[in-house]
């Protein structure tokens, strides 16, 4: 028996478990970075987020940070607990998490360069995964301005907070708080009993915090997806039996939901792009769910600090996911501009692939590094 | 339909298997029938409408198939890549006897006739051997079992050599072509059946290297 045959193998209950334990890991990551941050001191704090305060960096830091770690659960997470320890406000952060949101699209993106030398298999992989970048982008357009002018988002997300926890501002105790804070503590002794304080000590538990949040959003999405494949691989059959809208679009909130990863329920759809069995059309409403579907990790890490102000930067996540789909789906008329927008950038992309690399080169990179150097 | 998600339901290679079986339960009806048409004179255009109708329910039914295995790469990545391409292979090989049926219906309908002729008894009786087939080939692709398939590989290959003498007999008969000629062709179109029988078989049992190149049977055969 192989490896991946005894992975495959493990019981149902076990990786359950592990999946429990994991989710309690992830926990202690974001408790240990917002520890981590309150213990660098507040010049320090200044120092290293000041850059960000400009919406336009924040943006640009959000798409970075994402494309860094392929993953907005984790920048999202990490923003959050940034939120929570106070070294970023409210404002500063929503713009980084629409950043975020847009910066996760380049996974599906990178997948379906995997058939760029086929051109019409590319072309439809392409446009498959594209339809999520322009979403995202014509969100970010829409809603950006519209928060900064207004903060409807914000003022939406601080108004459910209060509903949720009581007085934004004011200390709410969390449950999933008290119980991670025996490990945050066992992580600060360890490091002071080898001699470290202040700054340095900050440090080191801020990288211990970003270390559990990534490794174990990884291995939670990794053995959430052995979990749940068969019932995964059913319900994409339902999809394509059944055609796509909103029950696909609920679709892709759930399995995004269940795995805390939309790359992976993006990234299925690329390859079943490619081969033919899904339409653009079909696979879009999927990813718009995926999209909603991932804000429940930052909602849970916002539940691991006992900051009203994190559980409100995680409800924006989630309001202006939801928002953008009443703005950019519902409507019929405007349904469409995203799907004809990638569509005719799998074309080019089809005819030279060297437009596909420098897309991702440029969106992903290249323009977040100017535009962070302008705005910051 | 989000619900059924949470619930338990068919999935995976064996959900696939399961609507190939029943696939070949289509093609068994669609061969029994035309067959019934070429070699007992029951009327072609009686069960025209029904094999047409059941090949065209097995295509329908490959063409859901071929994506669900697509799915089924994407979502549990490339673990089962070597099974999914044998059935890839299997589903087309149970197409082409659906095809292969109505291409005997087509020869009934062009007027052949094989109904009545001193050598009846022994077609009918070669009919319903190749028809048993059918439920063997179901059987062996359900439950492993090597004795059992290396007691239908011989058969078969008796079987298609037996067409084989057949078809040469014909063309070298001296018998009138109008006599000869549907004879030959039926012939050909049961030892394609058969081939593609041992070949499904063989796609949904051995490693696809491992395959014998005579029960591999392609369309221009």
């Amino acid at each position: 028996m192989t490896t991946d045959d005894t992975e495959r193998s493990m019981p149902t209950l076990i990786r359950a478990f592990l999946v429990g334990g994991f989710i309690y890991l992830f926990l202690v990551g974001v408790s240990s970075l917002e520890a981590g941050i309150k213990l660098l001191g507040q010049d320090t704090q200044e120092q290293l987020f000041s850059n960000v305060s400009n919406p336009v960096a924040g943006l640009c830091i959000g798409i970075l940070g994402t494309v860094l770690v392929q993953s907005s659960s984790a920048s999202t997470s990490v923003i959050v607990g940034l939120v929570a320890a106070g070294a970023v406000d409210i404002d500063t952060a929503v713009p980084m998490i629409m950043g975020a949101n847009i910066g996760t699209t380049v996974t599906n993106t990178l997948v379906s360069l995997g058939s760029a030398r086929r051109s019409d298999e590319f072309r439809r992989a392409f446009a498959t995964a594209t339809v999520h970048d322009f979403f995202n982008v014509f969100a970010v357009a829409i809603l950006l301005p519209i928060e900064l002018l207004t903060g409807v988002l914000s003022n939406a997300a601080g108004w459910l907070t209060e509903h949720l926890v009581g007085a934004s501002g004011s200390d709410w105790k969390s449950p999933l708080k008290e119980w991670v804070k025996l490990p945050v503590g066992w992580i600060e002794d360890l490091w002071s009993w080898i001699g470290l304080s202040g700054n340095p000590l900050g440090a080191v538990i801020v990288a211990t915090g970003l270390v559990l949040i990534i490794v174990s959003l990884g291995l939670i999405t990794k053995n959430m997806r052995k979990l749940i494949a068969d019932r995964v691989e059913r319900s994409m059959n339902s999809v394509l039996s059944r055609g796509g809208g909103s029950v696909a679009m609920l679709l892709g909130v759930v399995i995004t939901m269940l795995v805390q990863s939309s790359s992976i329920t993006t990234s299925i759809l690329i390859p079943m792009s490619a081969a033919g069995v899904i339409t653009i059309r079909n696979a879009y409403p999927v990813t718009l769910g995926a999209n909603v579907g991932t804000t429940i990790t930052a909602l849970l890490a916002a539940l691991a600090s006992s900051s009203p102000d994190a559980l409100t930067v995680a409800l924006v996540h989630t309001l202006f996911n939801v928002a953008g789909i009443l703005i950019l789906y519902v409507p019929r008329f405007i349904r469409g501009a995203p799907v004809y927008c990638a569509e005719w950038l799998a074309r080019l992309a089809a005819l030279r692939p060297l437009w596909a690399v420098a897309y991702v080169m440029g969106a992903f990179i290249v323009v977040p590094l100017v535009g962070f150097g302008i705005a910051r | 339909m989000v619900l059924s998600f949470f619930r338990k339901g068919p999935s995976g290679l064996e959900h696939t298997v399961s609507r190939a079986v029943g696939m070949l339960g289509d093609a068994r009806h669609a061969y029994d029938l035309a067959t019934l048409a070429l070699l007992t004179g029951t009327s072609a255009d009686a069960v025209d409408a029904d094999i047409r109708g059941t090949d065209d329910r097995i295509d329908k039914i490959a063409v859901e198939l071929r994506s669900e295995l697509v799915v089924h790469i994407s979502v549990q990545g490339a673990m089962d890549i070597g099974s999914v391409l044998g059935l890839i292979l299997l589903i087309n090989k149970i197409e082409r006897i659906g095809a292969q049926a109505k291409n005997v219906l087509d020869l009934a309908e062009a007027g052949a006739v094989l109904a009545d002729q001193p050598d009846s008894e022994a077609l009918l009786a070669e009919r319903a051997e190749i028809s048993a087939l059918f439920s063997e080939v179901a059987d062996l692709m359900t439950e492993h079992d090597d004795a059992r398939l290396e007691d239908l590989r011989r058969r078969c290959e008796t079987l298609q050599a037996a067409q084989q003498e057949k078809i040469v007999g014909y063309i070298h008969s001296d018998e009138p072509g109008h006599v000869v000629v549907p004879r030959a062709i039926y012939h050909r179109y049961l030892k394609r059946i058969v081939a593609n029988l041992l070949g499904i078989v063989l796609a949904a049992t051995e490693p696809l290297n491992d395959q014998e190149p005579g029960a591999l049977t392609h369309i221009d055969e």
